[in-house]
This record gives C-alpha cells, structure tokens and sequence, in this order.
C-alpha cells in the first residue's frame, strides 16, 4: 500500500525563499511530493489528513516555533522523520530539541543540498521501514487473536 | 608656587587629553560589544537568504546541462523543444527572482552594519536621523525577530549636522535596551518628529518598566540590572555622553513599572558652536 504513493516531503519555513529553493530542488532531483507552507498551522491540518514520510521545519516561525510544530506532529504521525532546518546559532536548543521531539536530524542554514537529500532520503526510508514494522505487528497481533480463537475453539470442541 | 602653575596646566591638559582619548575608546569598544552581542540575529538573517542562493546556484547549473541536453536532442532530431524544457525554464526564471530577493536582503543587513563600523571617521556631517534610525532598527530587528513588533512613526526631518556613527550607536543601544526590556512578547514604538530647533527621536517598549528606586542611577557608569555578558552597564552612560557633549542635546526617558519605558533623544538641527 505504501509502495503506491511517491514519498511526501513537507517543508515549513516563514520564508518564502527558502520553499521555493528546497521546492525547485527536490523536483529537479527527485520523484517526492513536495508540500511547502510558510504557515505551520496549514502545515499541520495537511498533516491531520495526509500522511507524509518527512517533515522539515525551520526554527524561529512567527505565532509557533520548529520545536513546537514538530512536537505537534509527531502526535498526528509519529513515524515520519522530523527535521529542523535552522540559521538560528544556537546549539543548545537544538540539542534540546533532540531530546524533547525525537528529531531525526538538525540541519543548520546555509545548508548543503547533496547532504540535506542523503538526510531526507534516509528519513523517508526510516518513516517507511517503521510504517510497514507497525503493520506488521498489527498483522502479527491479528494473526495472534485469530490463533487464540481458533484455540479456543478446539477446545470446545473437544469438551 | 607660581612656578609650577604652567607645569600643573600642562599636565592638566595632558590628563585632559588623555580622558578624552580614553573615552573615545570606550565609546568605540563599547560599540564592537554591542554590534557583537547582535551577531547571532545578523547570522541568522544572513543564512536564510544565503542557504537560498547556494541551493538555487547548484539548482540553476544542473538545470541548465539538462535543458542544454534536451535541446541539443530535438534539434538534433529536427524536432520542436520538449515540454519538460518550458517547465525548467520558468523554474530558473522563478530562482532568479528569488536570488535577487536574497542578494538584496543581505545587502541590506550588511549596507546597516557598514554604518555602525565603517572605519573610525568620527565627523560631523549633515545626515537624515531617520536613515540612521532605520539603519539601526534593521540590525535590532535581526535580533527581535518575531518575539518583538516594531511600529515607527517618522516625521519629515531637516538634514542635521551630527556624528551619524555615533548616534547609530545611541539608537541602537537605546533599540536593543527596549527589546530587553520585553520579557517575552511585546512591541517597540519609533517616533521621530521636529519640535521648535531640534529633532526628537523617541523610542518606547511595552515592556517591565524602571523601578523608581533606579530611577536616578539608570545614566551612571556600570548601572546595569542586566547579567554579565548582556549588559555592559555602559549603554546608557555612552549614549547620555554622545547626546549631551558631542551634540549638545538632551536625553531622557519617562517610565511606569508594568507598563514600559519611553526615551527620548533631542538633537538641535545646528549644533551648538563647540560640537564636533
């Protein structure tokens, strides 16, 4: 089912410069879908409804900052990678950031595009590695409920 | 004893001499901590727009080999230029545009921070106080962002003979002190305006507010409420200095706790004969 999509990759970042730079990138050198906001609030109702493999969001926003969108977005979709893309100098709150929204990389601006495609490659492939993982379980835990009826089933039977 | 008069006026003014000096570099050292203490929000709005260029510069170059490619191929085989090539047309078009908004913006930023440390021609010359109030509000807004909104309200000004340097740096201070004053969100209002023979620049923040038991000692030397490596305590101290001797004007502010702080700067379009 995942295979039928081309992965979604989606940039938030207040500048509008900065989209159109990682849009004209990504669609030169790439197959992803790419949605770009400079609004995190529309970002997050497309997450709400879509699912996306990487979500890339600059730091200092206006009305809500990186940290708090990707934290947000994690609860609508926990398995795509988080990336924050940042000029801000400091350190410190990114390694925070680390620790309190599981960021999957930190990327600082000026930014590499041939480093920041090997991040967001590998970020799509760790999206879809734990998506199919979860469907797995999922199957495995159907497969599991279906056994134990089954069991208890023969041993009706055989009472 | 009036023997050694001339000896102690000599040396008199050779101390005299040597504050003077002494200040002047101080209010330059000043200066660099201030312009330094603002380098991280100068980084910041230089980075965006530089990641940007970089990115579209690799972009444009890859993109014109595949259109080259595409076109050498359809007049090779006599046939009209793919529609893929139209496409990448308009995006190289588009990554122009964008790559002279980018150029333009660190221009700016960097056209400000010329005025502030552009050699040491500390002169007076006839210059417009609301340029060099935006100059100064460009590099403090590097540093408020989106934490602080900045409304400004500039009058038609005559041209004033002053140090433009030198004022940069009071405007400055007096912009970065009123951000500081805001705890988390607030706003900074700019006005400038002429009263009777002189411009008055004002700069109010919405924010803590002065405690009138500071009131007295917010111009001294080494006053400061700010922790070590934000303030200097020299801020103020430097700017009443610039105002009063080098230009012969006023400065002075009007504060109520919870509410916020206004100051004023008055500057007399002719400076007074010794100014200078």
């Amino acid at each position: 089912m995942q295979r039928e999509r081309e992965p979604t990759v989606v940039i938030v970042d207040d500048e509008e410069m900065v989209l159109t730079s990682l849009n004209a990138f990504l669609t030169l050198e790439t197959e992803y879908t790419v949605e770009s906001y400079t609004d995190p609030e529309e970002a997050l109702e497309l997450l709400k409804k879509t699912p996306a493999e990487v979500i890339i969001s600059d730091y200092l926003m206006p009305r809500m900052n990186g940290i708090q969108l990707l934290a947000q977005s994690r609860e609508l979709q926990p398995e795509a990678a988080r990336i924050l893309l940042t000029g801000h100098a400091d350190k410190q709150s990114a390694i925070d950031a680390i620790n309190r929204v599981g960021l999957f990389h930190y990327v600082e601006k000026p930014w590499d595009n041939a480093a920041l495609l090997l991040v967001i490659r590998n970020g799509i492939e760790r999206a879809q590695l734990l998506r199919n993982l979860r469907s797995k379980i999922h199957q495995l835990d159907e497969a599991h409920a279906n056994l134990k009826n089954a069991q208890s089933q023969l041993i009706r039977a055989f009472l | 004893m009036s023997a050694q008069e001339p000896d102690l006026k000599a040396y008199v003014s050779i101390l005299e001499q040597t504050l003077a000096t002494a200040k002047e570099q101080l209010i330059e050292a000043h200066h660099m901590i201030s312009v330094g203490m603002l380098l991280a929000g100068i980084v910041h709005e230089i980075n965006t727009p530089i990641g940007s260029i970089v990115s579209n510069n690799e972009v444009t170059a890859r993109s014109l080999a595949i259109l080259k490619e595409q076109l050498d191929k359809a007049q090779a085989d006599g046939a009209p230029p793919p529609p893929k090539a139209a496409k990448i047309l308009d995006t190289l078009i588009n990554l122009a545009a964008v790559d002279k908004i980018a150029c333009e913006r660190i221009m700016s930023v960097i056209r400000s921070l010329k005025t502030f440390v552009g050699g040491k021609t500390h002169e007076f010359r006839k210059a417009n106080l609301n340029e060099i109030l935006q100059n100064s509000l460009k590099l403090a807004r590097c540093e408020f962002r989106h934490r602080i909104e900045v409304e400004t309200e500039f009058g038609e000004l005559p041209e004033v003979e002053c140090d433009a340097q030198k004022l940069g740096q009071v405007f400055l201070n007096l912009l970065v002190n009123a951000g500081q004053a805001i705890p988390e969100k607030g706003k900074v209002t700019v006005r400038s305006g002429l009263e009777d023979d002189s411009v008055v620049i004002s700069v109010a923040d919405t924010g803590t507010g002065v405690p009138p038991e500071q009131r007295s000692r917010i111009f001294a030397p080494g006053f400061t409420t700010k922790p070590a490596g934000v303030g200097t305590g020299l801020g103020l101290a430097l700017s009443k200095e610039i105002v009063e001797e080098t230009h012969g004007g006023s400065i002075g502010f009007e504060s109520e706790v919870g509410q916020g702080t206004t100051f004023f700067v008055r500057i007399p379009v002719s400076p007074p004969p010794k100014a200078g």
